[in-house]
């Protein structure tokens, strides 16, 4: 089931595998209060109504996690001469091209737990509403390269509207 | 950037001495406040009618009027306008100081709009786009005499082609094409001869003209006209039952504002009148409120072909072209935030004519989607095509509106591949090209993952050569 579209030899570049431990932390800190909670609530019925809760949402939040896995194994990206190529997606799978003369500008935003990671997440933008490309999970210095090399070829190749 | 002011014409008939500062028309205060005023003096009126003894009401809204009009008025007398070194320079504002320049080379379009108070005073207001503004940075220059704005209209646009092609004929550098040398690119290839001046008197070629009477039937005809005769249907089957009108009451807001919707619409693009000049496609529009503006064929994002069911039986359609660069009116938004219509309502041969005035070359959708994607989307398959040259792309798509647009390859911003769970299954794949404008994407439905594969590989080098060459 390969939806490598373009040639083969492409050389992708992964997030980094500590994506998915920042992931997991998400989830977790979601599904280990909600099955607290959602259990204790559950007890006021009946005991184990309160477990049967509990487990519930916690296999709900194993769940959530395998499918974050294979979204961050199916994250990747690959500068090629004149664009740069990000793909992504487990359901739905997307790929997309942005000749680097048509970007804006680029964003590189942390959020808490991503900061705590030394990761970023880098963002390009184009004067089209439609085009995304972004890249979770960058390594913070490998982020800030990114960002002023493709800076820089943005503006080598400008083009104008 | 050499002097531009040598680019200048010799003489400024509404001017005179560029360099000298202009105030606006007199009457500015009194079409400012427009539809307030008269609504306030609508009220007045009425309160007065009503309670006729109750005369320091009266004076007390007077009172109010007045101040409302000398704000206008002091506001009309610190407001001044020069043209000066390539630069418009407006100033204004008594306590907070404001002076806004636009350099003439960075102006995208200039529209004049008449709002129907101006017009029957015979004034009309001068608006600026520039590329990458809001609305709010945009220039406005209300109000000034009919005549004088169209006049200053054609000076500053024949400026600010004079001033482009001064840069281009000294570019900044020649491996980083710009933004201001890529226009420039355009507007001469839009003049007879580059550099050359653009004449007083524009020769202008009318393309189109809608029929009020096609546009009536035809916005009738359309999907708001079908939801404003549902509401109404409704308010009317309503009473009829119910024998009182107090149950349509919640219903009156909801139904006004539809009405007021195709109302809008209609006003909008009665009498839309389309002509080529110099510098592009002069467009005019509009029952009460007469905008004229002038879209640059070089800048338009995507061109889109509507056609709705049943305007189908009658072969009408709709054409609508996408211009980057915002263009919200504070009167009409609900205008701004639709596509520009070339042609409101007309035939289908009128509409690909004006396509092929539009475009270089016009590609028809002529590969239809495989099999496999009636699968996907029996109804949808009946129009699912695409084609294109090596400038274009075409799309069409959609059961009940079919809708055909096409992209200029040299405008695309980004290619997108997408497959989704079902495409997956039936191995079909969508390439999406975007481009800069805000709602004309053209997406490639559901071809076989073998061609949407090459195609997603191929695109983006034909997207290279078109913007290089």
């Amino acid at each position: 089931m390969s939806a490598d579209t373009v040639d083969a030899d492409i050389r992708w570049q992964r997030p980094s595998p500590r994506l998915l431990r920042c992931r997991r932390i998400e989830v977790a800190s979601v599904a280990v209060p909600a099955a607290l909670v959602g259990g204790l609530i559950g007890a006021s019925a009946s005991a184990a109504a309160g477990l049967g809760v509990a487990v519930g949402l916690l296999v709900l939040g194993l769940l959530t996690e395998r499918f974050f896995a294979r979204r961050v194994a199916a994250w990747g990206f690959a500068e090629r001469n004149e664009d740069l190529m990000v793909r992504r997606g487990v359901l739905v799978k997307r790929q997309s091209v942005i000749p680097y003369g048509r970007m804006q500008f680029i964003d590189v935003t942390a959020g808490p737990i991503e900061r705590s990671m030394g990761l970023a997440t880098l963002r390009m933008h184009t004067a089209a509403a439609a085009s995304d490309a972004r890249i979770p999970g960058l390594e913070r210095d490998i982020a800030a390269k990114l960002r002023d090399q493709l800076a820089s070829l943005g503006e080598a190749q400008a083009a104008g509207l | 950037m050499s002097d531009p002011t040598s680019a200048q014409p010799p003489h400024l008939s509404v001017a005179g001495d560029t360099a000298d500062w202009h105030r606006l028309h007199p009457l500015t205060p009194v079409v400012r406040a427009g539809r307030g005023i008269i609504a306030f003096v609508v009220a007045v009126a009425l309160i007065a009618i009503a309670n006729q003894r109750n005369n320091s009401q009266l004076v007390v809204d007077l009172v109010v009027l007045a101040l409302a009009l000398s704000g206008g008025f002091i506001s009309w007398l610190v407001t001044r306008w020069q043209v000066a070194n390539g630069v418009l320079r407006i100033d204004t504002g008594l306590i907070r100081r404001d002076s806004r320049r636009f350099p003439l080379t960075q102006i995208q379009a200039i529209d004049v709009v008449q709002t129907g108070l101006a017009r029957v005073l015979g004034l009309a207001e001068l608006q600026l786009r520039v590329a990458g503004s809001d609305s709010k940075r945009s220039g406005r220059l209300a109000c000034l005499r009919l005549a004088d704005a169209e006049e200053l209209r054609r000076e500053l646009l024949a400026l600010s082609a004079a001033a482009g092609t001064l840069q281009a004929e000294h570019p900044p550098g020649l491996a980083a094409p710009l933004q201001g040398s890529a226009e420039t690119g355009v507007t001469s290839s839009v003049l007879p001869v580059p550099g050359a001046r653009v004449s007083p008197e524009v020769i202008e070629r009318p393309l189109f003209r809608v029929r009020s009477g096609r546009l009536a039937v035809a916005i009738v005809l359309s999907r708001s006209g079908a939801i404003a005769a549902v509401v109404i249907a409704a308010v009317v089957t309503t009473i009829a039952v119910t024998g009182s009108t107090t149950a349509t009451a919640s219903f009156l807001p909801f139904a006004f504002g539809i009405v007021l919707a195709v109302w809008r619409q209609f006003s909008g693009e009665y009498g839309t009148r389309v002509a080529a000049a110099p510098d592009g496609f002069r467009l005019r529009s509009g029952l009460i409120q007469i905008t004229t503006e002038t879209v640059r064929p070089g800048r338009v994002q995507g061109i889109r072909l509507e056609e709705p069911l049943v305007w189908r039986a009658f072969g009408w359609c709709r054409l609508a072209v996408d211009v980057a660069g915002p263009k919200e009116r504070g009167e009409n938004r609900s205008e701004g935030r639709r596509l520009r219509a070339l042609v409101p309502v007309g035939s289908r041969a009128e509409a690909l004519q004006m396509v092929d005035d539009l475009l270089a070359s016009r590609p028809m959708p002529d590969r239809r989607a495989p099999r496999e994607a009636r699968l996907k989307g029996p109804f949808q398959y009946h129009f699912l095509a695409w084609g294109s040259d090596e400038r274009y792309v075409v799309t069409s798509r959609g059961r009940v509106c079919r809708k055909t647009t096409w992209v200029p390859l040299e405008k695309v911003q980004s290619i997108r591949w997408v497959q989704g769970p079902v495409q997956r299954r039936l191995g079909l794949a969508t390439v999406n090209l975007d481009v800069a404008g805000r709602r004309v994407t053209a997406s490639i439905d559901d071809r076989t993952q073998a061609e949407a594969g090459e195609l997603f590989g191929r695109l983006p080098d034909l997207a290279r050569a078109a913007r290089a060459g």
